[in-house]
């Protein structure tokens, strides 16, 4: 990759505000400037509305999408409850670690795991306890 | 065990192919359209009139060279070639965004060169692809990365998804581009559903759930991790993509398929194994001279310590003799002498005795000592003492003189003593002429009747493991707080330390407490005290292993199966099945995966992330969704064409599942159709190819002054094309 590369403008100086931003602080940056954005419009539209006295043609507003409103919503389907140990379906749960277990011989090897390695299985399920 | 052994050798690195730069003199000059498609995983580049995409992994390495300590610039495949460049490797995206620019400047540096551009701008109008509804901040990067940096005349973005739709259902042209679809778009780290009426891609209605390749494997690798705590070699992310690829599939009925697979044997069956690379430990096997060489040596060393030791008591025995001879002439000399002499000499005292009793007590001891040793060393035995006499016992006190009381004092002690060891001996020889009674007797019963013989030892047996069985089911419940036991307990401990014990009508007689008068009281302190059992549990599993062994030896129908410890160390079968054992010695088993419903439980995670901890809707979910947001009739529409594409959607029983999903949750009447693209990976670009030769492309693109004047982020908005921050074309 140590070709010449011609094609590249010399004279561009690179723009120094473009450090990798975050993506967290990336997607923070759209949400505030689409709230910014929304305020301003329903202001504009308020501001329409009051010189007319009487409700404009309200454009119909096809929702702008934006990388966080086609985000999928949270399931609202009833969850299944899977085994944490075998991934087979896993109706009963263990008070003491909170796993879900298929039948007792999967639970005499849950009884014989270390604390590690039970908070290794809920995190891979999601569940993240904090204090335990 | 006719087990199907489907095992699998992961694949070798590849050493990837150094790939040449065309020739560039095809498109000097023409302003044919290039078109990139900028992927997660894969970049894919090329004109617009290549048949095909010439793709590279969108990965980049900063490396400087250990040997030539060169700072190297390494792309795409290079990277696995240089083992220490994949530490250091840097991607553009991160997730689904577009982040680090650097990278993707050198991505397309690589790009160009490999197009063999050398003119000193890029004179060619360019369409790229973005994520569905990017972020602005990706947008304006990109497209001040390639007006500014490279100076292309146009610039169009488009969604990846939506053109491989367009490949698939090519119109004649030059009719305008017109179909209704569901497109679904399996990408590396999001799956999104995109309705498609009239040729338009409704942007507003598409939804995006954050599950893709890239998570799929990260989940499967976690799995792993879990189910083989201690394997030997790293799995890396590239292998758990193989093993996803390659292994993984989706389950039309994933309740049904779990319920097969409850049984062992199915699951069993359904396994893949997969084997990795191990290394035989070297045993140091030390060949059969060398261990007699060693033995010998030991021996050797033996005898000599030996040999010192008796030296050394030879020398003590001499100088013993010697000293009892001197001894024995001093008694003599005093026998001969005169009491009066003797004292005066005071030979006594220069010979460090007081008196003439002690020297009488010290020959004695002598002449003993030495003929213990001279017996031990005939032959070895224990002196069995004669019964000592005890003459002065017999006289009454009253006759003695002090001397001769302290001698009988004496002798009585040690006549207890020797009674005491009498006892004890007796005793001894007692219990063991009744233990060989009793196996005497068992032998009979057993040569009687060896049936009822060996019931009885079961039942006792049985017994004695029940009663392990309580304890520790009693040690469990006394751990927790809230059970019935502990609660005993407690009452137990506040009884006792009770004050008021004492019951009203011994108060009158005196107020003691009588407690411990009845020794069956002190057993409460056993119950309270939870570390006591372990002397009774030593007990028992002694016991429970001589009735074992006993059974073992005459016994055949009672084998080692039988016994405790198997039992209690005995796994379900379900679990064997589930993650096989190995010995210890096999390291090539120790070095295998077995997976077997892991396949099935990574791809379910597409239509339930909350199986991995993702909280979001599953894809079935999703499409419902935004089906239902269309009227019926563009319902019908969009469902008569449902699209699939992308890397992840090659896994196998993706249509069919997908099917099973959508059909419920439509009119029976209305027809349901599953397509998957042809070629998933590089029918984007394919559809981008074809779409830059029409006319409609000119239109769509934001040329250089355009970018002058709004800035990166405004766009036009197209049928193919983003729609936020854009305007209508006119």
């Amino acid at each position: 990759m140590h070709l010449p590369r011609p094609f590249k403008n010399p004279h561009y100086t690179k723009n120094v505000n473009r450090r990798t931003k975050n993506l967290k602080a990336v997607l923070t940056h759209e949400r505030d400037r689409e709230r910014a954005d929304r305020e301003r419009r329903r202001q504009e539209k308020e501001d329409a509305m009051e010189v007319d006295g009487e409700p404009g043609d309200s454009t119909p507003e096809e929702e702008m999408p934006t990388y966080a409103s086609i985000e999928a919503p949270p399931s609202l389907l009833p969850q299944r409850r899977y085994c944490d140990i075998t991934g087979l379906e896993g109706p009963y749960t263990d008070p003491a670690t909170g796993l879900r277990y298929h039948d007792k011989s999967v639970y005499e090897l849950i009884k014989g795991l270390s604390a590690a390695a039970a908070k290794d299985y809920l995190a891979a399920r999601g569940v993240n306890p904090i204090v335990k | 065990m006719a087990e199907q052994l489907n095992i699998t050798r992961l694949p070798p690195l590849t050493v990837p192919s150094l790939s040449v730069a065309a020739s560039y003199d095809q498109h000097r000059g023409k302003g044919t359209p290039l078109i990139i498609d900028n992927g997660s995983t894969h970049l894919r580049f090329g004109f617009c009139t290549s048949n095909g995409p010439r793709s590279q992994s969108n990965a980049v390495a900063k490396y400087k060279e250990r040997r030539t300590n060169k700072p190297l610039l390494l792309f795409g495949d290079g990277i696995e070639a240089e083992g220490g460049a994949k530490s250091q490797v840097k991607t553009p995206w991160e997730g689904d965004v577009l982040l680090n620019f650097d990278a993707l400047e050198n991505a397309l540096d690589y790009a160009f060169i490999q197009l063999g551009i050398d003119t000193p701008s890029i004179e060619h109008p360019v369409l790229m692809t973005e994520r569905l509804c990017s972020p602005l901040h990706s947008r304006s990067l990109t497209s001040e990365l390639m007006f500014e940096q490279y100076c292309v005349p146009s610039l169009a973005f488009c969604v990846d998804s939506v053109m491989s739709f367009y490949y698939n259902n090519l119109p004649s042209p030059p009719v305008p581009f017109s179909s209704d679809g569901l497109v679904v778009s399996f990408n590396t780290a999001s799956t999104s559903v995109i309705p498609v009426l009239n040729g338009k891609g409704l942007m507003s209605h598409a939804k995006r759930i954050p599950w893709g390749a890239s998570q799929a494997t990260d989940y499967l690798l976690k799995l792993i991790q879990l189910k083989y705590p201690t394997f030997p070699t790293r799995v890396t992310t590239m292998q758990t993509n193989w093993m996803l690829q390659n292994f993984c599939e989706f389950s039309i009925d994933y309740p049904g398929l779990l319920r097969r697979l409850k049984d062992p044997l199915s699951m069993r069956a359904s396994e893949r194994i997969l084997q990795f690379p191990f290394t035989l430990p070297t045993i140091e096997e030390k060949t059969e001279e060398e261990l007699a060489r060693i033995a010998e040596r030991k021996r050797e060393q033996g005898r000599k310590l030996q040999e010192i030791a008796a030296k050394a008591r030879q020398e003590k025995l001499a100088q013993k003799e010697n000293d009892l001879q001197h001894m024995l002439s001093l008694r003599e000399r005093r026998d001969e002498e005169s009491k009066k002499e003797w004292a005066v000499r005071n030979t006594l005292q220069e010979e460090g005795f007081d008196d003439d009793a002690e020297l009488d007590s010290a020959i004695k001891k002598l002449e003993n000592d030495l003929k213990k040793v001279r017996k031990k060393d005939a032959d070895g035995d224990e002196l069995e003492d004669e019964p000592p006499s005890f003459p002065l016992l017999d006289v009454p006190d009253a006759d003695l003189e002090e001397d001769q009381l302290k001698e009988k004092r004496k002798q009585r002690l040690m006549k207890a003593g020797y009674e005491a060891r009498e006892r004890a001996k007796r005793e001894k020889e007692r219990e063991r002429e009744e233990r060989e009674a009793e196996e005497r007797r068992e032998v009979e019963e057993r040569e009687r009747d060896l049936a009822g013989w060996a019931s009885k030892l079961k039942k006792e047996q049985e017994a004695i493991m029940n009663k392990i069985k309580e304890r520790n089911r009693r040690r469990a419940a006394l751990n927790d707080r809230k059970s019935a036991a502990a609660q005993a307990r407690m009452k137990s401990i506040a009884n006792l330390a009770a004050d008021d014990r004492v019951p009203k009508k011994r108060r009158k007689g005196g107020g003691e407490d009588l407690f411990g008068a009845d020794d069956a009281d002190w057993a409460i302190y056993r119950k309270i005290n939870n570390a006591a059992p372990s002397s009774d549990e030593e007990e028992d599993m002694v016991t429970l292993q001589a009735v074992e062994q006993k059974l073992l030896q005459h016994d055949p129908s009672f084998t080692h199966e039988h016994t405790h410890a198997s039992l209690s160390a005995q796994r379900s079968a379900l679990l064997t099945a589930f993650r096989p054992q190995y010995d210890d010695g096999d390291v090539e088993g120790k070095s295998r995966i077995h997976l077997n419903i892991e396949r099935w439980r990574v791809c379910e995670a597409w239509f339930s992330p909350n199986m991995a901890g993702v909280d979001s809707a599953g894809l079935g979910e999703i499409m419902q969704n935004v089906l239902s947001r269309f009227s019926d009739q563009e319902k019908g529409r969009l469902v008569k064409n449902v699209f699939v594409t992308g890397g992840p959607s090659q896994l196998p029983e993706l249509v069919p599942r997908m099917q099973a999903m959508l059909r419920p949750i439509l009119p029976p009447e209305m027809p349901l159709e599953i397509v998957r693209a042809a070629d998933p990976m590089s029918d984007a670009w394919k559809g981008m190819a074809d779409f830059a030769k029409t006319d409609e492309f000119t239109k769509v693109g934001v040329t250089k002054e355009e970018y002058e004047e709004w800035g990166g982020e405004r766009i036009k908005r197209w049928w193919g094309g983003n729609w936020n921050s854009s305007i209508p074309l006119e």
